[in-house]
């Protein structure tokens, strides 16, 4: 294929490969001047043609598509960026050609684009971002952007792990089960050994050689080549006892039921953030876990005695959630190699200083003697947070080979087997007291879990609105599938997604406005300022006026989400004076987020500099100790170490200058070049007791529960949940085609409080991205396997549909800064809480719309149409 | 008896490849490959007045969307393929390879699952999720069949002429979906030539319209041709043909003959919509394309018939 000429033999690697299916675009390179999928053309077929990929494109000067891409933040892991500006560049040339400066329409750019696909769903950016260029916007010269490594990923010169190579690096492939449930008891690797070309086979199975999903790990080989290490995995064979199977929660709870874990539990993939607590289990269901309930008695006696009693206000229903999968564009890979007792690991991972823990923990090195390095990654989303098992394997294959192995998911393995948003069946009651005020909620959850456990739904509705008793009830419904994984906040979409739909209802049922009745029952003052922002949107407020008959009906609706306000103790920032420049080093990684920008705006802030003059090195394990990218973190624990070495470098810089030429208000930049080479550490501090929330972080807050879980979250997940919590409110008006059951989000208007802002322009895409992948999980996301076999049928990007770049809403970001003064910085993370409301919002728009509530996400043309048969007039 | 690596291993021509490749780098074909060399006459469009058209097999989608004499003449040709796949498959597929393209069923695509197009003995899924399967169950597979330019082709009562035969029509190029392991009737080695279209009425109008969850850019749920003549408020000509729901391309017999010389109005739309799912035989997770094959017999009759009497209807979505 074109794709593999341009990256193995001419060593071009902006060029990515992703989906192999020709459906996301990102292998875009133009071949005689029309953008073509690389990966789908054969070699042959580009013979006697011009070939431009985007190393040939502003190899001089960067083109006005690329100027635009940076100065717009149009993009943010990157890993789609390169056949973005591919196919942007394409568009821009003949739209110019052919109407000079006029602007396009958004749409016939979105169509223009629509072969490509970006996880991190930057589009509102990038959509903006072609219509200037094509409006000679970016004609001039320069390079400015907000985000301080953009110009390495809009050149195609930004390395990603399946980018490496190394001298002799052989290829990783893993030997995957074909069985859901089975036991090997005996595994030959001695033929795959034989074969010429394999450098090692191992075994990666553990225990007593169980395997409980489709795609589990068996073994892995490296050979010099894919054909070699292909047949070397069929040259492996083993004897095996395949066992009864359950696939997906229903069957797992039918009575005599296979059991998915007998015995002992100890090594059962997590499928949240926070610690696993012990739970009861029952066959395959584990749980209930309710330390989050509050008066659970009380709870359910109140509301059963309100359904007896019929009344009104008393909302019950079931709300189901869909499977949502990370779907990182760069897939899951590692490379590793031994350098004498030295071990060092290039990943694609969230957390570089946790993994060299892990790592020399399981493979008994020195942890000195363990390096890993992340410098871009392709997207995360919470799938990358551990030693999983291409790290595992690439580890064990290269100490076996004694060379260099790189191991990179296919996009079936992505779709497959690394991780995914545990979907949801919520059971909510909510029950208004007699004042108005709430009384009592009851939440149980039960969650698809997979092999994994510890699904934390319910949970989560005990740290808003107040009540006088809630139930809240979460279990794991365990079965023969691949294992559940944390995915951008939690637990959280499908918590809001039933709470927020149970407050819109009562709302409707009270005949009292939704944000009204959220400003009575939320406390937290920071939401209060974004109910208060939200109401007053010219959106919110003519929602009386839209169409609710005829084919296309519209509604808005509001829903509210928080996240915890997280930060991880140890973080510390090392800053130096080097030949004349400022110097930031921490290991902590950027997965797209902006991680390297807001360190580069909070020292430059401070020093007078521009951001591109500060120096950033990051994404490697040898450095100070940094954060994981995951519970939102980073900024609140990055940021206030920053600042404590800012201020002791500047009273080193003012001592070094002391006396010589430069006077007291000389600026910092003379004073950086004049001074002598030093370096600063600081440690992330305690944040201050006081604080608008009444001194305690939410958690402890809930009592004598959240304070163990505090400290449980500090001791084994590094983790302190601080005071405050970052808050999301959005107002999203929607179209739905009652004819063909489509909906279309026109407008998303999204309002967070997460405190000062260290980098706005990337807050800002953080805002809309999470919107995006929002939209995702309400309309269209839903990972699909065979019941019989526990084979993932979404295996590839046209069957798992994730939102395209025509499906972006005009978008409305507002920011409530402070609120977390007591935070040395005075910013928290904005990842998660920006996605939280999404799906429920949305909901809420489409019962608007057409006065029947969606109980079920994603909200797809079949469940609309069926809804839509339920109001029908008979 | 075909067992599963002779089908696997059966010899494929490439084209443009947008089909091939991915079902190369996953194993479901591993057969020897033959370029396909096209002649003069596979890479031109004629359209002569007044006689009809011939499209070359190896004219790609996007130079039939970009012809102005196609769009005059057959303006279903071009609907269609403006919302197909995105602009860089159009660009290098071909209508050929469009016609003879392998199913897009996800049992077929995935490596690990035997199925009948692979050999095996029956359609997996039956008893798995076929939410994207047929709602009208002629055979033992029930993949819907993946051409688009099928649908519309089959609308203009076009014919195929291969290196062997000519006149063949597309009923006789699919066949009737009883044979499971099949996409197309070729046989081993065949090729497709070229396309011929007969002429169009001048005062028809013809669209084509597909049901998708997302905006854009996604294999149709359900999708529809349809060719209308509207005259003294009256349909005289109803061609409608759907994909998406069988494992052939559909001609909607029934809804045809509902409209056929009746008032071009909203409650014959409606009659010609229920006209349309008769016969229909669902699968259980497959019911809801009924609806969507409902309401876009219903949209299509109504876009027809107001355009032939003149009304412009703006479906953009304001923003």
């Amino acid at each position: 294929m074109l794709i593999d000429v341009i990256r193995h033999q001419f060593q071009l690697s902006g060029t990515k490969f992703v989906c192999g299916a020709g459906v996301c675009g990102a292998c875009t390179v133009l071949v005689d001047g029309a953008p073509v999928a690389s990966c789908l053309m054969p070699a042959k077929a580009a013979t006697g043609k011009s070939v431009t990929t985007v190393e040939g494109i502003g190899a001089d000067d960067l083109h006005p598509v690329q100027r635009a891409f940076m100065a717009l933040d149009a993009l943010q892991c990157g890993f789609c960026t390169p056949g973005f500006i591919v196919g942007a560049v394409a568009f821009h040339d003949l739209w110019r050609k052919e109407h000079g400066t006029e602007r396009p329409l958004r749409s016939v750019v979105a169509e223009a684009l629509s072969g490509h696909l970006c996880r991190c769903g930057a589009y509102d950016n990038i959509l903006r971002a072609v219509m200037e260029a094509c409006a000679g916007r970016f004609d001039g010269t320069g390079n400015r952007s907000p985000r301080v490594e953009a110009h390495e990923k809009v050149t195609g010169a930004a390395k990603y792990t399946v980018d490496i190579h190394h001298d002799g690096q052989l290829q990783g492939l893993i030997l995957r089960s074909k069985l859901a449930h089975a036991r090997i008891s005996s595994i030959d690797l001695s033929a795959a050994r034989a074969l010429p070309g394999v450098g090692a086979v191992v075994s990666l199975l553990n225990g007593d050689g169980t395997v409980r999903y489709v795609g589990q790990a068996i073994a892995a080989v490296a050979a010099t080549n894919w054909k070699t290490a292909q047949d070397a995995l069929d040259a492996i064979t083993f004897e095996y006892a395949s066992l009864p199977s359950v696939i997906g929660p229903e069957s797992a709870l039918m009575p005599g039921a296979p059991i998915v874990f007998s015995g002992r539990k100890n090594d059962v993939a997590n499928a949240s953030e926070g610690t696993i607590a012990p739970a009861p289990w029952k066959g395959n269901l584990r749980g209930p876990t309710t330390a989050f309930s509050h008066n659970k008695r009380k709870a359910k006696r109140w509301i059963t005695k309100a359904r007896e009693a019929a009344d009104p206000l008393l909302f019950e229903g079931t709300f189901k959630t869909g499977i949502q999968q990370h779907t990182c564009l760069e897939p899951h890979a590692a490379v590793a190699r031994f350098d004498g007792e030295r071990l060092i690991v290039q990943v694609s991972t969230q957390t570089v200083e946790e993994l060299r823990k892990k790592i020399s923990k399981r493979f008994k090195l020195d942890p000195a003697n363990v390096q890993v390095i992340a410098e871009h990654i392709g997207g995360g989303f919470g799938s990358k947070g551990g030693l999983t098992d291409e790290l595992d394997a690439a580890i064990r294959l290269s100490r076996e080979a004694s060379a260099p192995v790189q191991i990179v998911f296919t996009r079936h393995e992505e779709l497959s087997v690394t991780g995914y948003r545990p979907g949801a069946s919520i059971d909510i009651s909510l029950l208004p007291a007699d004042d108005g005020g709430l009384k009592a909620i009851s939440l149980t959850a039960r969650a698809d879990t997979g092999v994994a456990v510890n699904s934390t739904i319910a949970g989560l509705a005990r740290l808003i609105y107040p009540a006088q008793a809630k139930n809240l009830a979460d279990f794991d419904i365990v079965s023969n599938l691949p294992p559940g994984s944390p995915f951008r906040g939690p637990g959280a979409p499908p918590m809001a997604f039933a709470l927020e739909q149970a407050v819109d209802e009562v709302a409707l049922r009270m005949k009292t406005d939704p944000i009204a009745l959220r400003l009575r029952w939320d406390t937290n003052p920071m939401r209060h300022r974004l109910y208060e922002w939200a109401s007053n949107l010219e959106c919110w407020r003519s929602r009386i006026n839209l169409a609710k008959s005829g084919r296309y009906r519209r509604g808005v609706g509001v829903a509210a989400g928080y996240w915890l306000y997280f930060w991880q103790p140890g973080s510390t920032v090392e800053l130096a004076v080097k030949n004349r420049r400022l110097v930031v080093k921490c290991a902590v990684q950027d997965i797209g987020t902006g991680t390297r920008s807001v360190l580069a705006n909070t020292v430059a802030q401070a020093f007078d500099l521009d951001p591109g003059e500060v120096e950033i090195q990051i994404g490697n394990s040898d450095f100070p100790p940094g954060p994981d990218s995951s519970g939102s973190r980073v900024t609140a624990s990055v940021v206030p170490p920053t600042l404590l070495a800012i201020e002791e470098v500047k009273a080193r810089l003012l001592e070094e200058s002391r006396g010589t030429h430069a006077g007291s208000n000389a600026p910092w930049r003379e004073r950086i070049a004049a001074a002598p080479d030093f370096l600063v550490t600081a440690k992330r501090p305690e944040d201050a007791r006081d604080n608008i929330y009444g001194r305690n972080s939410l958690l402890k807050e809930a009592g004598i529960v959240g304070t163990i879980f505090s400290w449980m979250l500090r001791r084994s997940s590094h983790l302190v949940a601080g005071a405050g919590a970052p808050s999301s409110v959005q107002v999203i008006e929607a179209e739905v085609d009652t004819l063909l059951g489509h909906v279309t989000v026109l407008s998303a208007h999204t309002g967070i409080s997460v405190g000062k802002l260290a980098a706005p322009d990337l807050a800002r895409s953080q805002a809309t991205g999470a919107i995006i992948q929002g939209l995702g999980f309400a309309l269209y996301e839903d990972r699909a396997v065979d019941p019989t076999t526990g084979e993932v049928l979404t295996a590839g990007l046209d069957d798992y549909r994730i939102p395209g770049i025509a499906d972006t809403p005009s978008m409305d970001v507002h920011f409530e800064e402070g609120g977390f003064d007591h935070v040395l910085g005075g910013g928290v993370g904005i990842g998660e809480v920006a996605t939280v409301p999404t799906a429920a919002a949305i909901a809420n728009a489409v019962r608007d719309a057409i006065g029947i509530r969606p109980m079920e996400a994603p909200m797809k043309p079949d469940r609309i149409l069926a809804l839509l048969e339920k109001v029908k007039p008979a | 008896m075909t067992s599963r690596s002779n089908i696997m291993d059966a010899v494929e021509w490439r084209a443009g490849s947008t089909d091939l490749s991915e079902r190369r780098r996953t194993g479901i074909s591993r057969g020897p490959i033959t370029d396909l060399i096209p002649t003069p006459e596979m890479r031109e469009i004629l359209v002569v007045a007044g006689e009809g058209a011939r499209i070359g097999s190896s004219v790609t989608l996007e130079a039939i969307g970009a012809d102005k004499r196609l769009a005059k003449t057959y303006p279903g040709i071009a609907a269609t393929v403006k919302l197909l796949a995105t602009p860089q498959i159009r660009h290098v597929a071909t209508l050929g390879g469009n016609l003879a393209q392998r199913s897009r069923c996800w049992y077929f695509r995935n490596p690990n699952i035997s199925c009948l197009k692979k050999g095996g003995s029956d359609c997996p899924a039956r008893a798995g999720n076929h939410y994207y399967g047929v709602a009208f169950d002629l055979g033992p597979c029930i993949a819907p069949h993946p051409s688009s330019m099928a649908t519309a082709l089959l609308a203009y009562d076009a014919t195929i002429r291969t290196d062997r035969r000519d006149g063949l029509t597309l009923d006789a190029l699919y066949g009737d979906g009883s044979n499971g392991s099949l996409d197309h009737r070729l046989e081993p080695g065949e090729v497709i030539i070229s396309i011929d279209l007969p002429p169009a009425a001048t005062s028809e109008f013809a669209t084509y319209e597909r049901a998708i969850s997302r905006a854009q850019a996604e294999w149709p749920l359900v999708e529809i041709a349809a060719r209308i003549i509207v005259k003294d408020a009256r349909f005289q000509l109803v061609r409608l043909v759907a994909g998406g729901i069988a494992p052939v391309p559909l001609r909607l017999v029934g809804a045809e003959k509902a409209a056929k010389d009746a008032l071009a109005e909203t409650d014959i739309f409606t009659i010609a919509a229920k006209a349309a799912i008769e016969g229909a035989k669902p699968m259980p997770m497959s019911a809801y394309k009924l609806k969507l094959l409902e309401g876009l017999v219903y949209d299509v009759l109504e876009q027809c018939a107001e355009a032939s009497a003149g009304v412009w209807i703006d479906k953009s979505i304001p923003s």
